[in-house]
């Protein structure tokens, strides 16, 4: 099921491109110009997120949140051209789930609501597949040539955090902070051998993994699909 | 504040300072001349009443009542201390005294009457005035004080002189504080106008441009125009923020929000989100650093992040691909050294590098990146270090956190 965005932006232009964007990465669009009629929608529409511009001609995005998460907790995403820190730390204060600044890349804003989405409707990845190994995230194995492998759950939450950056470096750190709720120190050691483990059991080779990459200095990066 | 403008506000606030003691001594010098009967002093006064009492062998004759007002009374006494002649004597003032009852009134009141006396050959004159109508004082100093009196009087003089000056400091230098404020202010309001104005319609060229580039339906020549606008659009975009930012520095408009920072793993998310962003494609992002954990760092770490990737865009943007940039850091003394270092570019002469011709500020002649890198470091009590030579090299000497 796609998900429906409420646009929210004076600018008619802008408005279309952000519409575009949306359309072509699958979700469904419904936009407004201003609070009334973005009341109006979002009543209407019932969207599942809400990308809203800070100024608008009758009112301002913060009092227009208000109102938005009053009558429903949905998520929403400030989009403004307003940049300076007390803005963006009032919208993130008033608890939007993110403040993105224009101007912005079409990718940097799918990654954001995509992220947010994904973490206030809690999807679970789907079964993913790398190379020869298959990842069953249900039931927390592992498949490779009929083998079954279950994996250990510090082994799952890493490779569950690596998957949700697939193709993106994720630091020593955040693993750590990810897999200890701590710091680096004193677990660099331990990370290592939980990497070499998970390499064994997605790895044909773990020696010279295909999937797993280790990035000098540091972290780790999961292979995305078609990439390398 | 220039020494012209200083020594101008001095001289205005010390004519004004001058003006006033001037009107002020003027106005004491006119209200006690005044209230102390002008010309009709009583000091003036007694020799000449004592001069209108003479004695023609067989009484006094007395030719100054037009001298004497209505409630002054005048009487002399005898060697002797008693009463010989007398002029409206009040019936409260006696007809004898004593030698201490004469030594304390000449000094002071007799039965509270203010009074003058004037030594005459056949006695002492008393003038008196209506009970509360003048206050007597006594004086007595030692004789240094006379001889010390210049050196006094000058050293008050230059006291003084020092405190108006020090005053037209303050004064002067408040109004110049004011009108910087209202400046900045306008210059602040303007670019944050302009830079709010520019982003909307950036917006859109880098949207489309985005999309344009990653069209699989248009030809590549095209794509790679589209990927041209889009890099140079992401270009504004920066120079927009760094102007903001810098100018918010420079007004000291911009708070600092500090927190405790550990460079390690501060620095590898930036190096990750860099590489993530895809900016550093193509060139060699190495890490150095030390073993041993460095000292913590109270920094803000919004815009230290921007200082760092201000520095490795700078590297990006002034190499060619296949170049290597290392980010690093290292503890020396109470300080942290925070290094971007970026080699030189492979195939380009060196002559065509700009970040060679840097200078050692890091002056606005290289744009506003650098100068902000400069502004960020010394917001935080640190220095930026630009070297020039054969790589570019870039270091952020930091306090660490006590």
């Amino acid at each position: 099921m796609a998900y429906r965005i409420l646009i929210v932006d004076d600018e008619h232009e802008l408005q279309n491109m952000v519409k575009e964007i949306l359309t072509q990465a699958g979700y469904e669009t419904d936009a407004a110009l201003a609070c009334a009629q973005a009341l109006e929608r979002f009543q209407a529409g019932n969207p599942d997120a809400v990308l809203l511009d800070v100024n608008l001609p009758d009112g301002d995005g913060f009092s227009l949140f208000g109102q938005l998460r009053e009558s429903r907790d949905v998520p929403v995403l400030f989009l403004s051209a307003r940049d300076e820190d007390e803005d963006r730390l009032r919208g993130l204060g008033l608890g939007a789930d993110d403040y993105i600044t224009k101007p912005f890349l079409p990718q940097e804003l799918l990654l954001r609501l995509r992220s947010v989405l994904r973490r206030v409707y809690r999807e679970e990845p789907d079964a993913a597949r790398l190379g020869d190994a298959k990842i069953d995230w249900g039931k927390g194995i592992v498949r490779r040539n009929g083998v079954e492998t279950a994996l250990t759950a510090k082994e799952f939450t890493l490779l569950k955090k690596l998957w949700e950056a697939r193709g993106n470096i994720v630091t020593i750190d955040a693993l750590c902070e990810t897999l200890w709720d701590g710091p680096l120190v004193g677990y660099e050691n331990t990370l290592m051998v939980h990497i070499r483990r998970l390499r064994e059991k997605i790895e044909e080779d773990p020696s010279h993994p295909k999937y797993l990459l280790t990035v000098r200095g540091l972290g780790y990066r999961l292979v995305r699909e078609g990439m390398r | 504040m220039s020494l012209r403008s200083l020594l101008k506000g001095a001289v205005l606030v010390t004519a004004s300072a001058a003006l006033i003691a001037g009107i002020t001594i003027a106005g004491i010098l006119a209200f006690v001349f005044y209230h102390s009967d002008g010309g009709r002093s009583w000091d003036v006064s007694v020799s000449r009443v004592s001069s209108t009492l003479t004695w023609d062998g067989t009484d006094y004759e007395f030719s100054g009542e037009d001298l004497l007002e209505d409630g002054r009374w005048a009487i002399l006494i005898s060697e002797d201390g008693q009463v010989i002649w007398s002029f409206r004597k009040p019936a409260d003032v006696p007809e004898q005294y004593s030698l201490t009852d004469v030594a304390s009134f000449t000094r002071w009141y007799l039965r509270d009457y203010p009074v003058q006396c004037r030594v005459r050959d056949d006695g002492l004159l008393v003038v008196g005035s209506p009970k509360g109508s003048v206050w007597k004082h006594d004086i007595s100093t030692a004789s240094q004080l006379l001889h010390d009196a210049p050196m006094w009087i000058g050293g008050i003089f230059l006291l003084a002189l020092g405190c108006v000056l020090l005053l037209a400091y303050f004064v002067v230098r408040r109004w110049f504080r004011q009108a910087q404020k209202v400046r900045d202010a306008a210059r602040s309001d303007w670019i944050n106008g302009v830079s709010h104005d520019i982003r909307t319609p950036l917006s859109m060229v880098m949207g489309y441009a985005a999309q344009m580039e990653g069209a699989a339906d248009l030809p590549l020549e095209r794509r790679k125009q589209a990927g041209i606008i889009r890099a140079q659009s992401q270009a504004i975009r920066d120079l927009v923020n760094d102007l903001n930012l810098t100018m918010r520095l420079d007004c000291a408009m911009q708070a600092l929000r500090k927190e405790s920072l550990q460079l390690e793993a501060f620095l590898r998310q930036i190096a990750a989100d860099f590489l993530n962003g895809g900016l550093g494609d193509g060139f060699d992002l190495e890490m150095d650093l030390p073993e041993e954990p460095l000292p913590k760092i109270q920094a803000d770490p919004f815009l230290l992040r921007r200082a760092v990737n201000n520095l490795l865009t700078n590297c990006v943007r002034h190499n060619a691909p296949g170049c290597s940039i290392c980010l690093g850091a290292r503890a020396e003394g109470k300080s942290v050294v925070l290094f971007v270092e970026g080699g030189a570019a492979a195939g380009i002469p060196a002559a065509a590098d700009p970040t060679r011709q840097l200078e050692s500020d890091g002056g606005a002649a290289h744009g506003t990146g650098l100068k902000l890198v400069s502004q960020i470091a010394a917001a935080h009590g640190g220095e930026a270090r630009f070297y020039g030579g054969d790589v570019f090299r870039c270091e952020l000497r930091l306090p660490a956190a006590s």
